[in-house]
């Protein structure tokens, strides 16, 4: 018998210990990774729909921390286009609206032109077409909402002003919270906000997104252009809001009870594990075993236990917020996609926690004398 | 009988120790106080005595499993305080023998008999080639593959046995080993203990509440309070009765 064959019939053959252990690491591990999956992904969701969509500038009403209550007036958009190095230009006004008869509440509705850039570059699913200029009463649904609503290209909804708005398309994205959005053309959500020719905002293109410096020089042009103008490039502008403060923040603490709570739990588990074999920990010190093998084999099982419990929790972790993601209450809300970074995260974590937690009680019991080792219960 | 006296050079003596005292860290009895006994190589030794006369301690500090509080205590000449590696002591010197056998649960018999050998230098093959001839020698090599909760407590100490013999020590130390037995697999026992110290000279320290297993041994150190009570020869061994022969 070689030493790692000992140190895997260990692992094996204790079938109730292992088993418990790798559940209770498994559990822990879940845990860490279902809720800091979940919330990073919907932080990242939000801050990477600029990016998806090649927006270089976000100008905004200064001081208005919130997207929705800001007011710009349409025309400024012309202005803007004229700066040298500005590809394109979106106005557009959000809001959030409730479909009553449906039961949905707090929908994300944009507002664009029918000839603005992002409008043009919706993915259309088949079978649907974009909104023409100065049509009136539809709507393009999200994948995710249309589904919510069991509407198709061709259905009416009740919208705005109760009025029954036609579907006339539906856009895929793989971004949750504009999967659940829907598009209607500016001037519609103008009239129900009561705010013609204003917008809550300007989405800019750039010919060149990638030269930060170049999108800061457009930056302070487009500022220049009148008084209580922010602009900022994309990303910088997402994080400021309020809205994505607030679920930063949200996840921030989301993750961080996550990780101390699977870390105690990952510790005890092992701690208790290792704890519960000192005596065992005696019979090989009585019989010569030298201390440092002691440590290695209790960590190298330690290692085993942890991997596994790892794997099984993450990948449970992942099946698990999968389905829930299908949820009506959760389906394009928050997105359920966890990252592989999140994944080895929880796999490390659990590695780097297991084996800590293992090291401890190994070398305390390893340090005892035989016969202190060998009279624990 | 006749009392041992403390003739022949120090170094002659396998076992020594000098005015040994262990004092407890949880009470203010000594377990062992001023115990000074010699025991030379190729002895068989049985210590006996009431129950918290200090037996098992003497022969924890006897084996390097326990330290004394004062006193020293040698072995083979080398002061075992001052030895760097005393575990290299207790793997390759010493066979350790418990009254609960303490075998791993989850290993075999054959498996439980090469545990000590990891600390030695046989390959894996000679690990399991050296584990069934010590089965053999104890009698247990048609029980090779069963886990010791299929043993019966007899089997179980006869395997102990083996395992304490798996890195060929120079003295066996057991602690109650037939404590736990009846007395047909207490014989097998002591009769296995005989074969080991009349065929391979092995030195023998074992610890017995029995009188007649007791007499069996060259000579019986008796502890009282702590205190060596009497050290002396028995009968056997001053007339060189042959031992029983071994059986299983």
């Amino acid at each position: 018998m070689r030493f790692h064959t000992f140190v895997l019939k260990n692992v094996v053959r204790r079938r109730v210990r292992s088993s418990l252990t790798v559940i209770s690491m498994a559990l822990a591990v879940g845990i860490v990774v279902a809720l800091v999956g979940v919330s990073s992904s919907t932080v990242r969701s939000f801050t990477n729909i600029y990016d998806r969509q090649d927006v270089s500038i976000i100008v905004e009403q200064r001081c208005a921390k919130q997207r929705l209550t800001g007011v710009l007036d349409e025309k400024l958009g012309d202005q803007i286009a004229k700066i040298p190095g500005v590809k394109g230009v979106n106005p557009g006004t959000v809001d959030y609206t409730s479909i009553e008869e449906l039961g949905i509440d707090a929908v994300v509705i944009q507002g664009w032109g029918a000839e603005s850039p992002l409008m043009q570059r919706l993915d259309i699913v088949p079978g649907g077409r974009l909104p023409k200029a100065g049509e009136r009463r539809c709507v393009l649904l999200g994948e995710g909402l249309a589904e919510a609503l069991e509407k198709h290209v061709g259905d009416k909804i009740p919208l705005l002003d109760n009025g029954k708005y036609e579907v006339i398309g539906i856009f895929k994205s793989p971004v949750s919270y504009e999967t659940r959005s829907m598009v209607v053309l500016l001037p519609e959500l103008q009239k129900f906000m009561g705010r013609p020719g204003l917008v809550t905002g300007f989405a800019v293109l750039t010919d060149r997104p990638h030269d930060e410096a170049d999108v800061q020089r457009i930056c302070g042009a487009i500022a220049a252009l009148a008084p209580g103008l922010s602009a900022k490039p994309a990303a910088e502008s997402v994080r400021s809001t309020t809205e994505i403060k607030f679920l930063q923040a949200m996840a921030w603490i989301t993750s961080a009870i996550a990780i101390i709570i699977g870390i105690v739990v990952m510790l005890n588990t092992m701690v208790m594990s290792v704890s519960e074999r000192t005596r065992e920990i005696g019979i090989l010190r009585a019989i010569g075993w030298k201390r440092r093998r002691i440590v290695r084999m209790v960590l190298i099982e330690a290692f085993l236990l942890s991997l596994c419990g790892g794997v099984i929790g993450t990948i449970g972790a992942v099946a698990l917020t999968r389905a829930l993601g299908h949820h009506p209450a959760v389906a394009g809300l928050v997105d359920t996609h966890i990252s592989g970074g999140v994944i080895a995260f929880g796999v490390v974590c659990a590695l780097c926690v297991g084996v800590l937690g293992a090291a401890y009680p190994a070398y305390r019991g390893a340090q005892l004398l035989p016969t202190e080792a060998l009279r624990h219960e | 009988m006749s009392s041992i006296s403390s003739s022949g050079s120090r170094d002659s003596f396998l076992f020594r120790t000098e005015r040994v005292s262990k004092l407890y860290p949880d009470g203010q009895v000594h377990a062992v106080e001023d115990v000074s006994i010699n025991i030379r190589r190729g002895e068989y030794v049985a210590i006996m005595g009431p129950s918290g006369s200090g037996k098992s301690t003497l022969l924890n500090l006897l084996g390097a499993l326990d330290w004394p509080t004062s006193g020293e205590v040698f072995f083979d000449g080398q002061l075992l305080s001052k030895v760097r590696n005393p575990d290299r002591i207790r793997s390759q010197k010493f066979g350790f023998v418990f009254q609960s056998f303490h075998l791993l649960p989850i290993l075999t018999a054959v498996e439980n008999v090469q545990v000590p050998m990891f600390e030695g230098t046989l390959s894996a093959a000679a690990r399991v080639r050296k584990a069934k001839e010590l089965l053999e020698l104890v009698g247990m090599s048609h029980r090779a593959n069963h886990l010791p909760q299929k043993l019966s407590v007899g089997e179980r100490q006869r395997v102990a046995i083996a395992r304490s013999l798996a890195n060929d020590p120079i003295a066996l130390l057991a602690d109650e080993p037939t404590g736990n037995l009846d007395s047909v697999s207490a014989d097998g026992v002591f009769e296995l203990f005989a074969h080991l110290h009349r065929e391979q000279g092995m030195t023998i320290v074992l610890i017995t509440h029995d009188e007649q297993f007791g007499q069996l041994a060259q000579r019986t150190i008796r502890m009282q309070d702590g205190h060596v009570k009497s050290d002396v020869l028995s009968e056997r061994r001053r007339i060189r009765t042959p031992l029983p022969p071994f059986a299983v």
